[in-house]
């Protein structure tokens, strides 16, 4: 790998506004729903209100007649089944024979305007047999329940069952052991952009180009032109100004696929913009979790086993669900030093909208549930936390005993960082009256080792070209969805390069121009794309040089690139400038296209055994976190006044960026942990709206200190691994061992609402009232 | 984005001319700020074809003295004018305190006092989209025939909202009300009725256009509420309380409550407190009195046996800090 060049103002390691910050800051960026297209007609889903039932007819004839519509479509116009995961596509763009969650799609129209949309839907007739509907993961788990899925026994999803190292002499070996279970509530992503297609259907050349709001191009590509049953020559995905995502749009959505049906059935372009309410109906989010967390240790804190039992809450499709429950048990490992841990993982289906992958993807629950009983352990035995975790370090390189690859690992230091910056030693249980402080460690991959879709290819292709102008255009499929991927590759280019910023552009993402990428999830873009650009920034290099070496008469190996000019190495005066190295480079081959590719080697996509393939990556990032709260006595309310988050990214290429997205990741995590929680009544969707579904606004944001570790990753691009997925999984258990720090009081369901820490603290009150009775008699 | 649908929007300059208006629109609705109805009508819960908008209306706009050391508001002040006014601030205390607590600061610049007092009630199963509704067969408020926060009942148990009524309530604000009919004045506590899916008591056309506040020389008085987010929420419970305290003790004490019930809660039984001292057993009396008068129901996410709890902690509160201590 290449290190970093120190002797010059380095390109990376710089604190780089975002390429396009200045579009976003001054409104000039497009967003999907801001391609307002006048011949564009308008697009709406007819969705079902029933959670789980037979279809016995959808009648669209009174709509279709309506004046003002242009096309109907229903479940008959699309009979292929459309998933993330190749073996588990078990749901169609609009539900056919059944319905299994409100607010299904079944229906779409097409219509001149908004208001004939709006009447054409009131005129749908749609007739169902009612089935029970099962909104908790037992009620589902019933033995006389109804199956959502014929094929899915007992609603089950996907079972997992592991045991890595030997888990019962584990147990025997520790001195105590406890075990806790963890109900944590189902969250969901509230990206600012609501969800928005235009699909433009050209009917002389049956081809299709839709605009989307997708993280992942390459996917809703795929899944287009399956369920359009077209080859996929014909379809052209181009993806704008993305308003966020975090895990939400990492597979192809039901409304993206419908946009373009309907733009085929109406012989044109429709636009399809959801509402705030359908973004949640289309949900993807987080599973409601039930984590059963049992960890031994020795007196001394060295942990000794663990035996977690995971189940989620999954909704009515597969989605990412395979993957999501695969990653809470595989994500045990990697991050300390457990000689054996057993994992029982189901992933069940219910009648409410599918969940799928959220920012620390099947790890962040299951995380909350170790760092709590973690927590409560320390305090049992004794030991600091700080104290504990540091008797728990892995000592990387070291494979682990599920197959991971741990080759860079700054986690001491983050312990030592927090440990130092929040004044632990001397504030650890010396705060005042309602006041409390906890802490938490956390890690995340670096990029899945094994897509999604394994097909040998390499995980990441960049592609640069260089003209006659002198310009370097980037050529990229990564989505950047504002983590800030595209600044990023346009940072290690120049920093091969030495050329100016000014004179890199990057495209991305338009699936007729840019190389095919994976997509933006499980945070992959920096590590594997970067890679990628490196390889081809590289490459192109080598061309320059040699033209230089021509244009000088010296053999290439004699020049001296300095990125604007170059010259005999070494050599003062004898500097020639870019643009003519470019002119003679020209000379030779005409435009010049490169490509830079990144495979991950067969070393680190994980071990032999079932679910293998889901937890390896080239490189973790670990985090440590200390959150100070506040709990107020008459209203419940947690504050969190400050958070402490050391993140070891490996190297940080912008760090500006990594503590936006660090920020950013926390932020998320407090969400979570003190007031976001989706709810049903009775199979609807009842916090489908921004009130009611309860995102900290700035005023509940607390400040939060980032301070970035790098451990050089030998793998990743300068060193760099992932930033900001890792460290959201820390900030709910410290948040909730503050709050016991502060009150006494440990919860076991998240999030920590006023009402529930209030309920903790009457409970709390009735124990210590009945144990003083107790000890009086 | 919700559907909006279309409609028409006048313009009138006087109130006079706006009943006149509403006369030749009897479907028509009055809006000022537009915050809380403009999101009812993306939402498919109302569906007016005529707007009449007052923002024009300059006369509603004023805070003015009523020569006798009391203050008359117009409907039309926005919360953040009434936020930032001195006489408001020295002299009525709960109510610029209440007005800082609404919703977010975009929403306060345009929100108005007469809005907040005309405020619709809420419910979970009412503000939602109309496929929601639909889905959910409606409820008693709106369309439909079961109320889903207790649906064996036939009463509407939607929660009053607003954070102004119970700040005013305290000191016995009268408010004068112009319809087709004239003008009249009447206390504000008599244009409230609990009943969630009818509780403003106003006749048809007519508006609410000034708001006096008697003089309060040597009141003391606080508004808080409780909710998740101090941004944006409604109140999960919201206590305003005025007290005048002399040499004996407590000379007298009004409090009124808020998001509790489906209308502002003037506290009945609060004369006992007169010649006490604002301590521990002042606030058990006054705690006491809380339970028989208050019915918090699941109309929000949060469940009504907190919102019980947290407005017996909050009275106490704004009590204490209202007390010499």
């Amino acid at each position: 790998m290449s290190a970093p060049d120190k002797a010059r103002k380095p390109m990376i390691g710089r604190r780089a506004p975002l390429i396009d910050g200045i579009e976003k800051v001054t409104g000039k960026a497009q967003y999907t729903a801001d391609f307002i297209h006048q011949d564009a007609s308008v697009g709406r889903i007819f969705r079902s209100p029933y959670a789980h039932a037979e279809i016995i007819h959808v009648d669209v004839s009174k709509a279709r007649a309506l004046p003002g519509v242009i096309a109907v479509i229903t479940g008959d116009d699309c009979d292929k089944p459309f998933g993330i995961i190749p073996i588990a596509q078990n749901e169609f763009p609009l539900s056919r024979d059944k319905v299994r969650y409100c607010g299904e799609p079944v229906a779409a129209i097409a219509a001149i305007d908004e208001a004939t949309a709006e009447k054409a839907l009131k005129l749908i007739d749609f007739k169902v047999n009612e089935l029970p509907g099962y909104f908790t993961a037992d009620d589902a788990r019933a033995e006389d329940a109804v199956l959502l899925h014929e094929n899915k026994p007992g609603n089950l999803e996907r079972e997992v069952h592991s045991e890595f190292g030997d888990v019962e002499a584990g147990f025997e070996a520790a001195d105590i052991i406890r075990e806790e279970t963890y109900d944590c509530a189902e969250v969901t992503h509230v990206h600012m952009e609501p969800h928005a297609s235009l699909a433009d259907y050209d009917v002389e050349r049956d081809r299709v180009t839709l605009h989307s709001v997708t993280q992942v191009p390459f996917y809703v590509h795929k899944r287009v032109a399956q369920c359009m049953d077209m080859d996929e020559s014909r379809v052209r995905v181009i993806k704008p100004f993305i308003g966020g995502g975090f895990g939400a749009r990492t597979e192809a959505l039901n409304f993206e696929i419908i946009a373009c049906l309907l733009a085929r059935a109406a012989g044109g372009k429709v636009r399809m913009k959801l509402s705030r309410e359908e973004t949640f109906l289309t949900h993807r989010g987080r599973p409601r979790t039930r984590v059963k967390m049992k960890i031994g240790m020795t007196n001394e804190g060295k942990m000794t086993a663990c035996d977690c039992v995971v189940e989620q809450t999954g909704g009515a499709f597969a989605g990412y669900g395979i993957v999501t429950i695969l990653y809470a048990g595989s994500l045990l490992n990697a991050i300390y030093d457990i000689p054996a841990v057993r994992y029982n993982g189901f992933r069940v289906y219910t009648n409410t909208p599918a969940c799928g992958a959220m920012r620390g993807h099947g790890t962040v629950d299951v995380r909350h549930a170790f760092e709590s009983v973690t927590d409560i352990m320390a305090e049992e035995l004794g030991i600091d936390p700080f104290a504990l975790r540091r008797s728990n370090l892995l000592k990387a390189p070291i494979r682990t005993i599920n197959d991971l690859e741990v080759t860079s690992y700054g986690l001491p230091e983050c312990l030592d960082w927090v440990e130092k910056a929040s004044d632990w030693k001397k504030r650890s249980g010396k705060m005042p009256a309602g006041k409390g402080l906890g802490m938490a460690c956390s890690h995340y991959v670096s990029g899945a080792a094994k897509p999604v879709h394994w097909t040998g290819e390499p995980h990441a292709v960049v592609n640069l070209k260089l003209d006659f102008d002198g310009g370097i255009t980037i050529l990229t499929g990564a989505a950047d969805i504002g983590q800030g991927s595209s600044t990023i590759l346009a940072q290690v280019v120049g920093e091969v390069l030495k050329v100016d910023f000014d004179r890199l552009t990057v495209i991305a993402n338009d699936s007729r121009i840019t190389p095919k990428d994976n997509g933006s999830y499980s945070s992959r873009v920096t590590f594997m794309v970067g890679n990628a650009a490196l390889e081809a920034a590289e490459t192109l290099k080598v061309i320059l040089i040699k033209a230089a070496a021509r244009k000088l008469e010296v053999k290439p190996e004699d020049v001296e690139c300095l990125g604007e000019s170059y010259r005999i190495t070494s050599q003062q005066g004898s500097d020639i400038p870019f643009k003519d190295v470019v002119i003679e480079a020209l000379t030779e081959s005409g435009t010049i296209t490169v490509k830079g590719t990144f495979t991950v080697p067969k070393k680190f996509q994980g071990g032999k055994y079932h679910g293998a393939g889901v937890g390896p990556s080239m490189a973790y990032s670990y985090s440590t976190l200390a959150a100070q709260v506040d709990v107020d006595d008459v209203t419940g309310r947690v504050t969190v006044e400050k958070i402490w988050v050391a993140h070891d990214v490996g190297f940080a290429l912008n760090p500006l960026s990594v503590e936006g997205q660090v920020q950013g990741g926390v932020w998320m995590g407090v969400g979570q942990a003190i007031s976001e929680e989706t709810n049903y009544h009775e199979g609807l969707p009842i916090t489908s709206n921004m009130l009611d579904y309860r995102v900290p606004t700035i005023v509940e944001s607390p400040d939060i200190e980032v301070k970035i570790i790098e451990s050089i990753d030998p793998n990743g691009p300068f060193g760099a691994k992932e930033a900001s997925e890792g460290c959201l999984s820390g900030i709910i258990p410290a948040i909730a061992n503050a709050v016991y720090n502060a009150t006494g009081v440990r919860l076991f369901e998240t999030p920590l609402t006023p009402e529930r820490i209030i309920d903790g603290q009457i409970k709390l009150q009735r124990l210590i009232k009945k144990q003083a009775a107790a000890g009086a008699s | 984005m919700e559907f909006m649908p279309d409609f028409n929007v006048l313009h009138p300059a006087t109130i006079d001319e706006a009943v006149n208006l509403f006369g030749q629109n009897p479907d028509a609705r009055y809006v000022a700020g537009g915050t809380d109805l403009v999101v009812n009508i993306r939402r498919g819960i109302e569906a007016p074809q005529t707007l009449i908008d007052l923002s024009r209306v300059t006369d509603i706009k004023q805070i003015e003295d009523d020569g006798a050391g009391g203050t008359v508001i117009g409907a039309g002040v926005t919360l953040s004018t009434l936020i930032d006014h001195q006489g408001l601030t020295e002299n009525y205390g709960a109510v610029a305190q209440a007005a800082a607590t609404v919703a977010a600061a975009t929403h306060r610049h345009v929100a108005t006092l007469g809005g907040n007092l005309c405020l619709d009630t809420r419910c979970v199963f009412y503000n939602q989209s109309e496929w929601w509704r639909s889905a959910n067969d409606y409820c008693l408020k709106s369309r439909g025939d079961v109320c889903h926060v207790a649906p064996s009942g036939d009463h509407c148990f939607a929660a009053f909202s607003g954070d102004l009524a119970p700040a005013l309530l305290v000191f016995d604000a009268e408010v004068t009300i112009n319809g087709p009919e004239g003008s009249r004045t009447v206390p504000l506590n008599d244009i409230y009725a609990d009943d969630g899916a009818a509780h403003l008591l106003l006749e048809k056309g007519e508006i609410l256009t000034t708001i006096h506040l008697p003089a309060a020389k040597g009141v003391r008085s606080g508004y808080d509420k409780v909710r998740v987010r101090d941004s944006l929420d409604f109140p999960l419970a919201g206590v305003a309380i005025a007290m005048k305290i002399g040499a004996q003790g407590i000379d007298r004490i009004k409090v009124a409550l808020t998001g509790l019930n489906s209308r502002p809660l003037v506290l009945a039984g609060t004369d006992a407190l007169t010649g006490q001292n604002v301590d521990e057993k002042a606030l058990d009396t006054l705690s006491d009195l809380l339970p028989k008068q208050i019915q918090p129901m699941t109309s929000t996410m949060t469940p009504p046996g907190y919102r019980r709890k947290v407005a017996t902690n909050l009275i106490r509160k704004v009590a204490l800090s209202l007390s010499d201590r």
